[in-house]
């Protein structure tokens, strides 16, 4: 599905991301876990196409195809889906309105008919339960007025509805309490398929406790520097992440 | 002087009704008024050529104007065409008197004599105009108490190749509260005045909206002037879409303690449309608040004019006034003129004004985009939501949802006739 290689990314003349490689398959679950500034939240921008970051090197194919050539829009139609550490607000542009014209220009994309406006309704109302938001949050601005972790559960109302291929999420269970981590890692598990991937970027065990990832990838300094199973997420929360960086063979001086 | 002017001042002097007296006085007034030229500030970006040179010969016909009630609504409908009255409804609810200027029974005659031009400010010109000519229009008395459930809706609307002079007078009694839509409508070759003169007393609440839609040939110069006693409360929202000229005066008099004002105002402009706003804000009482936000899109070679004055006076302490207008330019020869004019001699006080060009959020872009939506759309999203942020905060549900259909159609046909300019020219 997804297939990095030796990515190497800047933002404003500043080198983020030196020498990434990662293969995420279809239904696979990956975990990214790293210290601040590791270029975790980089990655999804990358991915994204956000166009401050710049390439320099390296290539990404999703699903064969050169991504590095898609527009943002192109990208999230060919059913990549980046869930935001920090969601923005839109005054002035309803949540309804927004998620017409996504879900609109999805279905179109595929070559499936548009949803009524009644049907369009009755599943935005399906999706605002699955997340636990008031339906009449739909009728305000984007994000606007919403908490933190209201605006983190929109997120996860817009992957329900745009049905993405890869999902990625971006410290999604920062800011949430325990409830509402378990409400968003339920949402996620329920869209777990055999065609469906996930990355999940986190700094906390307790999300992966719940999704319980295929791999685990420890991102340092722009590199992932291991990788392993599920069970190198609780050995991190323990250790922290400085005796990785200490390993022989590794380029990282001290 | 030009032909215009002239030929006013003459019909002007032709009219003698119960109002006389107040007539004569504006008529003294405008006989020493200079007709403004582009040295004139109050008239600086807004030329009165098309006024001038108005010429009524060509004929065309009148078409069918729709005028019918903006439906859920609920209003109790006033329609003018050409200045003429249609009719007043019959069984009015409670506490409410509707009578046409015309024909004031003697018993609120001493309030309408006192409320004519005196709350609308001696220094519009035009103000004048209709003082002297403004044999149509309406007054209004909302008793005491009273709690108006149903809007007051008046549409105005011209047809080719006339003029009209409207003059409302609107009194709101004490802890009253009501709606009032001021809805001018047409796109014919016309030219109107409509001022309108509201004073709140005690604890009143006024929910105020002038609709300024005419566009193309309909020529409007009007004004909706407020004085508010103790305690009242205006919340007043304009929507402008510019025509070949069209100016709008609004003046808010906090003259009681306590009053509360806040003043949306939204221009969506196209082709070589001009709207001209100037507000006018006194607060000459302690503990006043004002909020004003104004907000346009101007596109094309279209032209807006925003002069935002406030006044604190010297007794008005604790006040709070705030005025904001932003701007969104569409094209490179769209313009905006904007003025903010602050004279504060208070020294208790808080106070903020700004006004801005504002530039689409590329952060705000990307998260649309990121969802899949194209860059055009979300463009078109964005920009409408720059103006749509203060649909959503008008009072009236309804109202609000006819209001975002007309703009947000007219938006879109703005872009569409764009398009297929654009396309024409490839």
């Amino acid at each position: 599905m997804l297939s990095i290689k030796n990515l190497k990314a800047s933002i404003a003349g500043k080198t983020i991301l030196k020498g990434l490689d990662l293969t995420v398959n279809p239904g696979e679950v990956h975990a990214i876990m790293g210290p601040n500034g590791s270029g975790k939240s980089t990655l999804g921008y990358v991915l994204s196409g956000r166009e401050a970051y710049i390439v320099e090197e390296g290539s990404i194919l999703f699903e064969g195809v050169d991504l590095l050539t898609m527009d943002i829009e192109e990208r999230a139609l060919a059913g990549l889906f980046l869930a935001f550490q920090y969601p923005l607000e839109i005054p002035g542009v309803s949540n309804l309105e927004f998620l017409k014209a996504a879900v609109d220009a999805q279905r179109e994309a595929r070559g499936e008919p548009l949803m009524s406006s009644k049907e369009f309704l009755s599943a935005a109302r399906e999706a605002c339960k699955a997340v636990r938001l008031p339906t009449e949050f739909l009728k305000r601005g984007v994000n606007e007025g919403f908490s933190g972790g209201e605006k983190k559960r929109n997120d996860i109302l817009q992957m329900l509805m745009l049905q993405p291929k890869l999902c990625i999420l971006d410290e999604t269970d920062s800011g949430l309490d325990i409830d509402a981590l378990k409400l968003v890692a339920d949402c996620v598990n329920s869209q777990r398929d055999a065609k469906r991937s996930f990355i999940v970027v986190t700094h906390y065990q307790r999300l992966l406790d719940y999704l319980k990832p295929d791999y685990v990838h420890v991102l340092s300094e722009g590199k992932i520097i291991k990788s392993g199973g599920p069970s190198l997420a609780p050995e991190l929360e323990e250790q922290g992440y400085a005796w990785l960086a200490r390993q022989p063979g590794e380029e990282k001086s001290l | 002087m030009n032909s215009w002017f002239g030929n006013a001042l003459t019909r002007a002097e032709a009219i003698d009704d119960w109002l006389h007296e107040k007539r004569a006085a504006s008529l003294a007034l405008l006989r020493d008024t200079d007709w403004p030229t582009r040295q004139t500030e109050a008239w600086k970006y807004t030329s009165l050529k098309k006024l001038e040179q108005l010429d009524f010969s060509d004929g065309s016909p009148a078409p069918v104007i729709d005028v019918s009630p903006i439906s859920g609504l609920n209003s109790i409908n006033l329609v003018f065409i050409d200045g003429v009255l249609q009719s007043i409804p019959a069984d009015l609810p409670e506490g409410l008197t509707i009578m046409p200027l015309a024909q004031v029974p003697d018993e609120h005659q001493p309030w309408v004599l006192d409320q004519f031009a005196g709350v609308k400010p001696q220094q519009h010109l035009f103000g004048l105009i209709n003082d002297t000519l403004a044999t149509n229009g309406l007054v209004i008395d909302v008793a005491p108490q009273v709690d108006l459930k149903h809007p007051i809706h008046i549409t105005q609307t011209m047809t080719a190749g006339n003029e009209a002079h409207c003059r409302t007078l609107v009194r709101v009694g004490a802890g009253a509260r009501v709606t009032v839509i001021e809805h001018l409508a047409g796109n014919q070759e016309s030219f109107n005045t409509s001022f309108t003169e509201y004073s709140l007393a005690t604890k009143a609440e006024l929910e105020h909206y002038r609709l300024a839609l005419q566009s193309d040939a309909a020529l409007t110069i009007g004004g909706s002037h407020f004085n508010l006693d103790t305690q009242a409360t205006l919340n007043s929202t304009i929507v402008g879409y510019g025509s070949d000229l069209a100016r709008i005066d609004v003046d808010i008099s906090h003259q009681g303690e306590g009053t509360l004002a806040k003043l949306d105002a939204i221009y969506l402009l196209d082709k070589q449309t001009h709207f001209d706003l100037h507000s006018n804000i006194e607060h000459t009482a302690p503990n006043g608040t004002s909020d004003e936000r104004v907000r346009g899109i101007v596109a094309d070679k279209a032209r807006a004019v925003f002069n935002g004055r406030i006044h604190i006076h010297r007794y008005a302490q604790k006040t709070s006034a705030e005025l904001n207008n932003r701007n969104l330019l569409l094209s490179r020869d769209a313009e905006v003129d904007v003025k903010p004019e602050l004279e504060i001699y208070a020294d208790d006080v808080s106070c903020a004004h700004g006004a801005t060009i504002a530039e689409i959020d590329q952060l705000a872009l990307y998260y649309l985009r990121s969802r899949g939506i194209g860059l055009e759309q979300a463009h078109l999203m964005l920009n409408f939501g720059f103006i749509n942020e203060l649909i959503d905060q008008i009072p009236n549900a309804v109202l609000a949802d006819w209001l975002r259909q007309q703009l947000s159609g007219r938006f879109t046909r703005m872009n569409e006739i764009k398009h297929s300019g654009q396309e024409a020219t490839q």
